[in-house]
């Protein structure tokens, strides 16, 4: 039984991660028609942010202190990064998926190779937030991991307030829906789609922020979120954000209760396995419609 | 039945069902054997859904098609297309980005395999559609005019029993429409084509076609010759009437 | 008439790197040549599936399963060189047939995103296997003595061989097809086309040509690691493609061998060789949407109306 709790709550704090990331992608995705590959170093460098200037920002505050500063800067960083991506690149390619696929691509070696020189290319950690467990009908749970997953569904909770109850989201669903007409706008259409790259942008970042204290920190631990993330907007269907969180915590509940029967490893390709076959019955995703 | 008095083609109570939305209900119809037939009806009557269902690109709710005596309701289109159905489109009929030549020989690539006897089915298909002088033109580049009879020569290349033509005379002046109707005719002399003809251009359509079925909300309203068709009351107050 | 010139163009280069490796088959330049075949004959594949509309991020996967086998059945089993291309060209055309008819039913965003999956499953699988020698790979792909001098010439006339077939084929009524479903899939269907047949087989004669090319990559540097098949490789393929213009099979092959020269002199900066590659694709697609091949054929357009114009 408490092992059962302790998978569940694995699950939930994994799953609340994978929600974030994927929402991003798949919100980019449906307003500017475009996968952004450089969504999982979005990811990466904002976790290697806080764990940088974590112990030498603040030295002498406490760690929440130091959290709560370092992410605030590695978001403004993040933001300003994406801005400038937006408007020298991205917004060139609106609607035109292969080649902004492609573009970034690139954006992703320049942002690898520039990573991995100006850090190094070795792991690094950030302290624990809080110490301690919580027990919970028999099983110890990481009071940290808890706290990551609550943090990260109230931060889901605030992406759907913002796109199912604001004129914002509600502007930005109207794109989804019909991107032709969307473009026919022009520059209003421009725009909106920056502020729904910088959404998904900072949703890659709020992720890599909240999983910074809870793992070793690698440069290369975006591209193989973003792996993942590809799986889970398959089967939850591109664009569907309904189908992003089923699918996360899907992919989640098979990860986390599969690596503890099985290797984590043949659980990914089992993952693989499962979404191809399901390509052969639904084209379109478990939940999505056709999108060419 | 033998298959010279079989129908080419048979629709058996098709009904089309859009959600909840009843696109075509319950209409039965045959096509015979080197008719001309039109499909006419006001916008939204149900042309364009029973076009679909009998060239594939739908599936029929209930009912059933029949193509020279086979089911063919759960054929995919290409296969439909290999035992003689072919369509037009009405709208990006066209392989823009390639040749009139590239595109007459992907429409025939799938019947011929021999490359000698392909390329003179491709010059007999030329020949016929008078696309001569434009071969090595882009589609995109073409006048109006002759990029809708090439998408006729696309449809024709298979040299089908039943070919289907959605709207080939639109955006057509006088002198195109008599050209294309030429064409639509020779198709059925000189190869026994049947065609299933939808248009709206009214006059072309009553010189053309040998019957006419008439569509209204989803539903057969009625069929018969063209001085038939045109002088059936109920069908001048659906539809004729208020049209001129 | 540009791209008349541009075949002869490779044809030309083909003949002399040919006669340059028979001539000094030791010399350092021969590894160059080397590189820039196997670059040429990444670009040439991956841009082949472009052909029906489709970006194939695991186009790396296939030149791993081509290295891996080439590189499994000489060190297990001792074949010799040429056999081990022709079962690594099978492998990879079979492993296509099975990924393909599951993947080339969905399009766009879908299939580049299964298809990237795809490379990091097989990099995964390789990891797990035993006997491919997990992380460290399988160390030992060598061609006979007596046979080493004539064997760059070999590698860089088979692989020019292929990529001229995937062009000739390009021109064939069945690459007509290809472009046909790119251009509009309903009207291909309505023709008679088998499109998810066609879209497979379009996928199998790529990854074929990608898998030789991955077991002569396996022969060239002796031995094989999952490092040396990750989805760089389709990321690199694609800069060539763009930088070279995918409009024409030359295309590919320009922006290899520009690309594999610059990354000679750039070996020297260590890391940043990643950087400038990025930067080659990301300019690139703001700069040169057509690529070079496509900027020179305006060029010339643009120059033959002039002369057309001050002539009349």
């Amino acid at each position: 039984m408490s092992t059962f709790i302790q998978l569940l709550i694995n699950t939930l704090q994994i799953g609340a991660i994978y929600v974030l990331f994927s929402l991003g992608l798949t919100l980019v995705f449906g307003v500017m028609r475009l996968i952004n590959f450089a969504h999982g170093e979005f990811f990466a460098l904002t976790a290697i942010l806080i764990a940088m200037q974590m112990g030498w920002l603040l030295p002498d505050a406490p760690f929440w202190l130091q959290y709560v500063v370092s992410f605030a800067t590695a978001l403004g960083v993040l933001m300003a990064l994406s801005v400038v991506i937006y408007q020298f690149g991205l917004s060139r390619f609106l609607g035109d998926l292969s080649s902004g696929f492609i573009f970034s691509l690139g954006l992703v070696l320049m942002m690898r190779g520039l990573i991995g020189q100006i850090f190094g290319n070795y792991p690094m950690t950030a302290p624990p937030l809080v110490e301690g467990a919580i027990y919970v009908l028999g099983g110890a749970i990481s009071t940290q991991k808890l706290l990551v997953a609550v943090l990260a569904l109230i931060a889901t909770g605030g992406l759907l307030y913002l796109v199912f109850r604001t004129k914002l989201g509600m502007a930005l669903r109207a794109i989804a829906e019909d991107q032709e007409a969307a473009m026919l706008q022009g520059i209003r259409y421009k725009r909106l789609a920056l502020y729904g790259f910088l959404i998904g942008s900072s949703l890659a970042a709020i992720a890599g922020g909240l999983i910074a204290p809870l793992q070793v920190v690698l440069p290369t631990m975006g591209g193989e979120l973003i792996m993942k993330a590809f799986m889970i907007v398959i089967i939850g269907g591109l664009g569907s954000i309904p189908g992003a969180i089923v699918a996360s915590f899907l992919i989640a509940a098979l990860e986390s209760f599969g690596s503890y029967f099985i290797d984590l490893p043949v659980v990914t390709i089992g993952v693989f396995v499962m979404v191809a076959v399901l390509l052969v019955i639904r084209p379109q995703g478990l939940l999505g419609h056709v999108v060419r | 039945m033998p298959a010279e008095t079989q129908p080419l083609f048979a629709a058996e109570g098709i009904t089309k069902r859009f959600g909840g939305l009843v696109a075509v209900s319950d209409v039965s119809f045959e096509i015979s054997r080197g008719e001309i037939l039109g499909l006419i009806g006001p916008n939204g009557a149900g042309k364009s859904t029973i076009f679909n269902l009998i060239s594939g690109f739908y599936r029929v709710t209930r009912g059933r098609t029949v193509f020279q005596g086979q089911d063919v309701s759960s054929l995919p289109i290409w296969k439909l297309a290999r035992i003689g159905l072919a369509r037009t489109f009405q709208h990006d009929s066209l392989l823009k980005g390639m040749t009139v030549r590239d595109n007459i020989l992907v429409a025939t690539t799938q019947f011929i395999r021999n490359p000698a006897e392909r390329e003179k089915r491709m010059s007999e298909t030329i020949d016929i559609m008078g696309l001569g002088e434009v071969l090595d033109e882009k589609a995109s580049n073409l006048p109006h005019g002759h990029q809708r009879i090439l998408s006729i020569a696309i449809a024709f290349s298979g040299r089908p029993a039943l070919l289907c033509l959605d709207e080939p005379l639109t955006g057509f002046n006088q002198t195109e429409v008599l050209g294309g109707l030429d064409i639509i005719r020779r198709l059925r002399e000189e190869f026994a084509t049947t065609v299933l003809i939808v248009e709206h251009n009214m006059r072309a359509v009553m010189s053309l076609c040998d019957r006419i079925l008439v569509l209204h909300h989803g539903k057969l309203l009625g069929s018969g010759s063209p001085e038939e068709v045109q002088n059936d009351p109920a069908i001048i107050e659906a539809y004729l009437g208020k049209s001129e | 008439m540009l791209f008349d010139k541009l075949n002869l163009l490779f044809l030309a280069t083909v003949a002399a790197s040919v006669a340059y490796c028979l001539a000094v088959p030791g010399a350092f330049f021969v590894q160059v040549i080397l590189w820039a075949t196997l670059a040429a004959t990444l670009g040439a594949g991956i841009r082949f599936v472009m052909l029906v509309g489709e970006l194939n991020i695991g186009t790396s996967a296939f030149y791993g399963i081509g290295g891996y086998t080439a590189a499994y059945l000489t060190t297990a089993y001792g074949l010799p060189f040429g056999v081990a291309l022709v079962a690594a060209g099978i492998a990879g055309g079979l492993v296509a047939a099975v990924f393909g008819y599951a993947t080339m039913r969905t399009s766009g965003a879908y299939f580049m995103l299964i298809s990237f999956a795809f490379a990091e499953i097989f990099r995964m699988l390789v990891v797990e296997s035993d006997f491919l020698g997990g992380n460290n790979g399988i160390i030992g792909l060598f061609v006979s003595v007596e046979y080493e001098p004539y064997f760059a010439a070999t590698v860089v006339a088979i692989l020019a061989t292929l990529i001229s077939a995937l062009a000739v084929i390009e021109n064939s009524s069945l690459g007509k097809s290809f472009i046909a479903i790119r251009e509009r899939e309903e009207i291909a269907r309505s023709v008679g086309i088998n499109v998810l047949a066609i879209r497979v087989l379009c996928l199998v004669i790529s990854s074929v040509v990608i898998a030789v090319a991955g077991a002569c990559s396996g022969f060239i540097t002796h031995l094989v690691t999952p490092n040396d098949y990750t989805f760089m490789i389709a990321v690199f393929a694609l800069a060539y493609v763009k930088l070279g213009g995918e409009e024409h099979p030359t295309g590919p092959i320009l922006g290899a061998i520009l690309l594999t020269l610059a990354a000679q002199y750039l070996i020297s900066f260590g890391a940043y060789q990643q950087v400038f590659f990025g930067t080659v694709i990301a300019v690139a697609m703001i700069l040169l949407p057509q690529g070079i091949t496509g900027r020179l054929r305006d060029l010339v357009r643009l120059t033959a109306k002039r002369t057309a114009r001050d002539a009349g």
